[in-house]
């Protein structure tokens, strides 16, 4: 190996280049920009004025962070259920002249000042409700004109009522402790503003309602035809927006405890900019309360560092402007940016050295032959995809397809079909269980189990999640083969978990260890990864001393064996290290030894590539798919090994015409069953001098 | 592209704005093939053509006196009656290129760089080009006065794909003389010229590893006009078309794969030292007949088809331009087909449109009703 590729090959194994498409496929990464604009800003003023992170200071910004916060949060409900609502300012002033006046004035008590507030932001909420939800007016400008209603009749009470407010100094200990109290060493304002926050972020990402409002903003005429009242969830983000536009009124008023004209004044522009600069989208169904909350920090310390540090408002309102325009720059870039990015860097190749293929020229063990030609054809047309086949005691044959069924050939001529179930998903490998159910790998879904009264149940579709997994490996996105331990456990190889069901041959480019071997034990009912890092892990077969299996490494080109119980457990050893091809799956033969499917062959300028994963990358980024560089999955064999790896024989139809595609081989009673993930048959070779009588069944769970 | 480079500062900045492209796959480094639309839209024409006459390994097609003659390696063959090919002269070297005379007589090119006439006023006269005509790969005659289109002065003619992984442009434009012997040189530093005609007082062309056509004047060749680029495929040898225009053998396609490989000096550098030929990712005239051969991920067979849109390394294709050198309809035979790597194309006065698919080794009949094309 030469200095430059060995070189290549740390360089590869060291950074972990999966990772960044990995993370851009979060959903949370749209938080990455607003926290990076907060940090700087922290960073910038921390250093700009001395006393920042004092205590005093930091309580002070923490109070009016709470009124600010909840207009923020009120604005970003509404964002995304796709509106906006520029009234948020003229409701605070609203909310914090009607506590006064309900306090100072009426001299209610505090608890009906608090609801008598909030049913006065919430009725100009409805308004706003009523008219866009409803009327379908547009919300720019409806919330527009109520900011500017709202405002007059704020003034209107103001004229009034100022002067018998100023009057009065109200005598109350919880109007005092809503104002300036402190619970736990927090104002009470942030406590309120973070309830709030939580409880917004788990309706928004965990209820019915809250998916309603994604839903709505995300697309409005999408969620309408699904059946969500599209109407009622618009009027109610504004009815919400107006209650908490209120309470920020009513905390104000309790800090403060004063009317005066300004209040409010240019608030809405605040919140948006807060609300913007957080990754809340103004196109709607995009937000979170953790942006919103992001957001209002980062613009409440900006806002007040700037006046600490003298800077004028003329100025301070420049600036804010300055920042809404960029954040809004931003959130269309990253939005329209952000999905060109993660699908020209989510294939991420490595360095994959495959060992020499071995010779397949004349009298060696691989040499070309056309025993497979005269195979019979079962099904032609009639089914699409057999990945698996599988016999019953009644030779009827069991197989998966395209659409997610399970189909049954029936015995003796296999002239009839049925669908045995409905499963949904991809049935991918197949095996029967000591009690008669069929176990079968469904792509997509999990492990499930098909009972002889055609029940369906689920074994298990999660394992234990990795430590420092960035993609949520908990869910099986490509349970693959499996095959049955004699005390009933259950290993079955998951091919990889990047990629879905339909992208299979993607994984090859990148050759990484993605795939695992995973054990289900239904003793106990537990899923646990067995075996990681594994390229591609496809067929599993239990060896004849019940305490290991042999399973193949698809893109490894490799046949390893693992033992799971005995002296041995827990070591992988390999059987046949270089294969000719792409091995898929395994399975057992009359004389004890074992067949071995090679879904493709190896190309010499595919394993050229392999050891460069630059050029792999540049041309997964730089050429549409179908023009990608693919293992050979056009042209396979059947081989026959022993557990020391001896090649033994090789079934080829040379030119394909018979059965082209080869991913499954089952031997039953004399004969060789042959399956294809991409054909439209199911093969039937006669194989002279087997035993006539052998069943894999019998061979696992003997005549009982 | 140059134009850019000269505005933006020449030879400092050049590099640069090359680096940058290639980072980005933009520019230069961008592998854009351009789509088979238009008068190039998909048909299987070649592939239905009304009779298919099998000829392994033939390679340029002539009319001499109204009856076809083709070469197959060191063989010159003629069509018989009864519509097979029949041996009519073998030579010592494998024959390059077929030039029909005005006056009957036949010019060949062989393997060693020579040109011999038969028959004709000029019959007996060999004119050698020594080295430089190891790649000879097509010729024109009008008069006395033959062109000689040599695809590269460094790769022999079976290395045609190592010229291209190569960026060949060691091509050359010859003229000779058969009267005198005399010959000189029009034209240097081409990428592979494949075919060239005559048509009125210029010569035209075919640039195949430019995707070109171009036209130069004999007497003043100097002077170069661009008259079909960006073509999806390599142009190979063009003849005038019964009832004005010409045909056009494009033998191999571009492909988006195969352009990316070209902008990859490692891959390809090691590609060359350690992968077998038949096994390279390149242009061929016959792909697909072996699993080491590369697939790509459109090429996987379904349901035991492959499809007809899967992208290829090779196929075949014919394209009637107009007198303008503009396309105007086209015989395909795609990537399912069986009339791959289109080498020549010849049109008697009687009996169709003769199509010769080296890959395939086979010269098929194309009827009237389909030589303007698809439905």
């Amino acid at each position: 190996m030469s200095v430059s590729e060995t070189v290549t090959r740390w360089r590869y194994r060291i950074v972990p280049d999966h990772v960044l498409g990995e993370l851009l496929a979060k959903r949370w990464i749209d938080n990455a920009i607003p926290v990076l604009i907060l940090l700087v800003v922290i960073a910038t003023f921390g250093s700009a004025i001395p006393d920042f992170f004092t205590a005093a200071s930091v309580g002070n910004l923490a109070r009016q962070w709470g009124e600010f916060g909840l207009l923020v949060l009120a604005l970003m409900i509404v964002m995304v259920g796709g509106g906006i609502d520029l009234s948020v300012g003229s409701t605070f002033a609203l909310g914090n002249i009607v506590a006064l006046a309900l306090m100072n004035v009426a001299g209610l008590p505090v608890p009906a000042v608090v609801i008598g507030t909030l049913l006065c932001g919430a009725a100009v909420g409805l308004v706003n409700g009523v008219l866009v939800g409803y009327l379908r007016l547009r919300a720019f400008l409806t919330t527009l004109v109520t900011l500017i209603i709202v405002r007059a009749v704020v003034d209107m009470l103001l004229l009034t009522y100022s002067v018998r407010i100023a009057a009065v100094f109200p005598d109350s200990d919880a109007w005092f402790f809503l104002g300036e109290g402190y619970f736990l060493g927090i104002p009470l304002s942030v406590i309120v503003t973070g309830v709030i926050a939580i409880l917004l972020h788990l309706v928004l990402s965990r209820t019915r309602v809250g998916w309603h409002v994604m839903a709505t903003g995300g697309s409005r005429r999408s969620a309408y035809n699904v059946g969500i009242p599209v109407r009622r969830v618009i009027c109610t983000t504004y009815i919400v927006s107006g209650t908490l536009s209120a309470l920020a009124g009513l905390l104000f008023a309790s800090r403060l405890g004063g009317a005066g004209a300004d209040t409010g004044i240019g608030l809405e522009i605040a919140a948006l900019t807060a609300a913007v600069l957080g990754g809340n989208s103004l196109g709607g169904g995009r937000g979170s309360a953790a942006k919103a909350v992001i957001g209002s920090i980062t613009v409440m310390l900006m806002v007040n560092s700037l006046v600490r540090l003298g800077i004028t408002s003329g100025a301070n309102s420049l600036l804010l402007g300055f920042v809404l325009l960029l954040a809004v720059a931003i959130d269309v870039r990253w939005l329209k940016n952000r999905h060109k990015l993660l699908s020209e860097v989510y294939v991420s190749p490595t360095y994959a050295a495959l060992p020499p293929p071995p010779g397949m020229g004349e009298g060696l063990p691989y040499a070309l032959n056309d025993r497979l030609r005269p195979v019979e054809r079962i099904g032609l047309d009639r089914i699409d995809g057999p990945e698996d086949v599988i016999l019953d005691d009644a030779d009827n044959i069991y197989t998966g397809n395209r659409t997610g069924d399970i189909v049954r050939f029936l015995a003796p001529d296999y002239a009839r079909q049925e669908v045995y179930v409905h499963i949904g998903g991809r049935p991918l490998g197949l095996a029967f269980a000591r009690n008669g159910s069929l176990i079968c790998c469904v792509g997509g879904m999990g492990l499930y189990a098909v009972r002889p009264d055609r029940s369906i149940e689920k074994l298990t579709d999660e394992t234990n999640r990795s430590l420092f997994s960035v993609i949520d490996d908990s869910r099986l996105r490509l349970a693959d083969d499996l095959d049955i331990a004699p005390d009933g456990r259950i290993f079955f190889s998951e091919a990889t978990i990047r990629y879905e069901m339909h992208d299979w041959p993607v994984d090859c480019l990148e050759s990484r260890g993605n795939g695992r071997i995973i054990c289900f034990d239904p003793n106990t009912g537990t899923t646990r990864t067995v075996l990681k890092n594994l390229v591609f892990p496809n067929g599993i077969c239990m060896t004849h001393d019940g305490r290991s299996f042999l399973f193949a490494e698809t893109w490894g080109a490799r046949v390893s064996r693992y033992y799971f119980d005995g002296p041995r457990a827990g070591t992988v050893e390999p059987v046949i290290p270089d294969l000719p091809g792409f091995p898929d799956n395994i399975n057992r033969a009359s004389d004890g030894t074992y067949w071995l499917a090679l879904v493709g062959m190896r190309t010499p300028s595919l394993d050229l590539a392999l050891r460069m994963p630059g050029f792999r990358k540049r041309m997964a980024r730089r050429t549409a798919p179908d023009e990608w560089l693919y293992p050979n999955i056009n042209t396979g064999c059947i081989v026959r090994f022993d557990e020391a790896g001896t090649i033994l024989e090789t079934l080829w139809d040379f030119g394909g015409e018979n059965h082209p595609m080869i991913t499954s081989m089952r031997e039953h009673k004399g004969h060789l069953y042959i399956g294809g993930i991409f054909n439209n048959r199911i093969g039937r070779l006669r194989l002279d001098g087997a035993d006539a009588t052998w069943t894999g069944t019998r061979s696992y769970w003997g005549d009982a | 592209m140059d134009g850019d480079a000269v505005l933006l500062g020449g030879r400092m900045i050049g590099p640069l704005i090359r680096g940058w492209d290639n980072l980005l796959g933009r520019g230069e480094a961008a592998v854009t093939v351009p789509a088979l639309d238009g008068a190039l839209r998909p048909n299987r024409a070649l592939d239905e053509a009304a009779a298919r006459m099998p000829l392994a390994d033939v390679d340029d097609l002539a009319v001499l006196e109204g009856t076809p003659v083709a070469s197959a390696g060191r063989v010159l063959h003629e069509l018989s009656a009864d519509g097979a090919w029949a041996p009519r002269a073998r030579h010592d070297a494998d024959i390059l290129a077929l030039a029909a005379l005005a006056d009957g007589g036949l010019a060949l090119a062989l393997e060693g760089g020579d040109i011999l006439v038969e028959g004709g006023a000029f019959a007996g006269r060999r004119v050698a080009l020594g080295a430089r005509g190891r790649c000879i790969t097509a010729m024109a005659a009008s008069g006395a006065t033959l062109h000689v289109a040599v695809g590269s002065t460094r790769h022999a003619r079976a290395d045609w794909q190592h010229d291209l992984l190569g960026h060949g442009s060691s091509g050359e434009i010859w003229r000779v003389d058969l009267a005198t012997g005399a010959r000189d040189r029009l034209a240097y530093g081409l990428g592979y010229p494949a075919g060239l005609v005559h048509d009125g007082g210029r010569l035209v062309f075919s640039e195949a590893w430019r995707h070109r056509l171009v036209a130069i004047d004999p007497n003043a060749p100097h002077g170069r006009t661009v008259l079909y680029h960006d073509m999806p495929g390599y142009p190979g040898r063009i003849v005038a078309a019964a009832g004005g225009g010409h045909w056009l053998s494009v033998f191999a396609p571009r492909s988006q794969l195969i352009e990316f490989v070209l902008r990859e000096p490692a891959y390809r550098a090691r590609m060359v030292a350690e992968v077998p030929r038949p096994y390279w990712i390149v242009p061929k005239l016959r792909a697909g007949r072996s699993f080491h051969e590369p697939l790509q991920g459109g090429g996987v067979k379904h349901l035991g088809i492959l499809k007809p849109w899967a992208p290829t390394m090779s196929f075949g294709l014919c394209v009637k331009l107009d007198g303008d050198f503009q396309p105007r309809s086209s015989l395909h035979s795609r990537a399912d087909g069986a009339t791959h790597g289109v080498t020549a194309i010849a049109e008697p006065a009687a009996g169709g449109l003769l199509v010769a698919a080296r890959g395939d080794g086979v010269v098929v009949r194309v009827g009237a009703d389909r030589r303007g094309g698809g439905r």
